[in-house]
């Protein structure tokens, strides 16, 4: 169980003069169910595409199921369900056409959870006949996601999958997730800003910044792992605590230093003068990505 | 004996507390308060995962943290069940010592404020007569 089942080392990627991913090394293991999460343009789409093989990286190794990406077997292609930020669907053919096209490159497929999620996520009827470049933003999202668990993936990557959404739309998608995938097993990794969403299916998140996985960890352990420790630079400037994630002096000479192993403050914490705050998911991305 | 639907639960996404923790809590104050009773049924991880949207880990987590701590016991077939308390129910100063958390947040927002402890402890008086 405890061999990774996606691998990457050392990936680098540039875009001209500017580096994406700088060196990155990352591992998902079976079973996790990973919330990527950066800044807007941190990466993380390039990431997950460098992931699947889907984008070329300028340095460093990626494997899948212990095969190189750029060289998978059919079958372990076939075990890959991707759903992109931007659907790419076929966009001349009607909803049915392009599932019907996609079964057919699978040797396995589900018809009956593709046919219940169609009904269910509002394609039966007139929309069945729509060409898919007709459907809103939100009806291609759907489909996107239907087309990528229809083969039953054990590797279920999702880029932003829920942007196109309303609330009600990704609760559906939401209660999908867990029911229809997570309770399968399948490892999922996904990239959203939505924190709310991620806090109710991601056990474990992954920071990007600065093209590298700076934090990873179990949701949990982290926000009860993570403290905000403020006080006067007097108090503070020479004490080194442990498990620092970020260092911050205000001009006022204020420091606010935040620890993501606030069981082992010790004495600072309790000094008069100094503030120890517990932080929110909210308060843990920003103080990361920044 | 009564079994328990998953609306028992609320859970609040946003909170430095995670949901697990939000869960376990909650079961504990729903026991101090004698509004569970020994050998209730609580709703299956899944019956909560799917209503209220969550990681079924997230909800066997607070489960199996609750057992581990006697308060429930795993039943066959019949899945989690209020365990039998050998004492009698929890004393006042105990169920006290569970409404810590939460007064401890309200205590730190309360110094950020500068407010004094006396126009605090008023204003806390008067929400508790507002509600009873």
């Amino acid at each position: 169980m405890n061999i990774p089942i996606v691998r990457l080392s050392s990936i680098s990627k540039h875009f001209g003069r500017s580096t994406v991913l700088d060196g990155l090394d990352w591992q998902v293991m079976p079973g996790q169910v990973i919330g990527l999460l950066g800044r807007n343009g941190a990466g993380k789409s390039t990431l997950l595409e460098c992931l699947l093989g889907l984008r070329e990286t300028d340095g460093g190794s990626v494997t899948i199921y212990g095969e190189d990406v750029n060289a998978l077997s059919d079958a372990t292609r076939a075990r890959i369900g991707y759903v992109p930020q931007k659907s790419d669907l076929f966009e001349w053919m009607t909803p049915r056409q392009m599932l019907d096209y996609v079964k057919a490159l699978y040797p396995r497929w589900n018809d009956a959870k593709v046919d219940a999620l169609l009904a269910r996520w509002g394609f039966d009827g007139g929309m069945q006949d729509k060409p898919i470049s007709k459907l809103s933003g939100g009806e291609q999202q759907r489909l996107s996601i239907i087309r990528a668990l229809g083969p039953d993936p054990e590797l279920l990557i999702l880029d932003e999958p829920v942007s196109a959404l309303d609330p009600v739309g990704r609760r559906d998608f939401l209660r999908e997730l867990i029911d229809g995938v997570i309770e399968r097993g399948t490892t999922v990794v996904f990239s959203t800003h939505i924190l709310s969403d991620l806090e109710r299916v991601a056990l474990d998140i992954a920071f990007l910044k600065d093209g590298r996985i700076t934090l990873q960890g179990q949701l949990d352990e982290l926000l009860e792992g993570a403290r905000r420790v403020t006080g006067p630079g007097a108090l503070l400037d020479g004490v080194a605590l442990a498990g620092e994630v970020r260092r911050h002096r205000s001009l006022d000479g204020t420091v606010s230093v935040v620890t993501q192993n606030g069981a082992a403050l010790g004495a600072v914490g309790t000094q008069a003068g100094v503030r120890v705050e517990t932080l929110s998911l909210e308060d843990l991305f920003i103080e990361v990505t920044q | 004996m009564t079994t328990h639907s998953a609306q028992l639960f609320s859970i609040a996404t946003g909170s430095p507390e995670p949901i697990y923790r939000q869960l376990v809590e909650q079961v504990r104050r729903l026991l101090a308060a004698g509004q569970m009773a020994p050998g209730d049924g609580l709703p299956s991880v899944r019956e909560v995962a799917q209503a209220l949207a969550l990681n079924p880990m997230t909800v066997s987590k607070a489960y199996s943290l609750l057992e581990m701590e006697g308060l429930l016991t795993r039943r066959r077939g019949m899945g989690m069940i209020v365990a039998d308390r050998p004492g009698p129910a929890s004393s006042s100063a105990e169920r006290a010592e569970l409404l810590r958390p939460t007064l401890e947040r309200a205590a730190l927002e309360a110094r950020q404020l500068e407010l004094d402890p006396d126009t605090v402890l008023s204003l806390f008086t008067h929400i508790l007569k507002e509600q009873a």
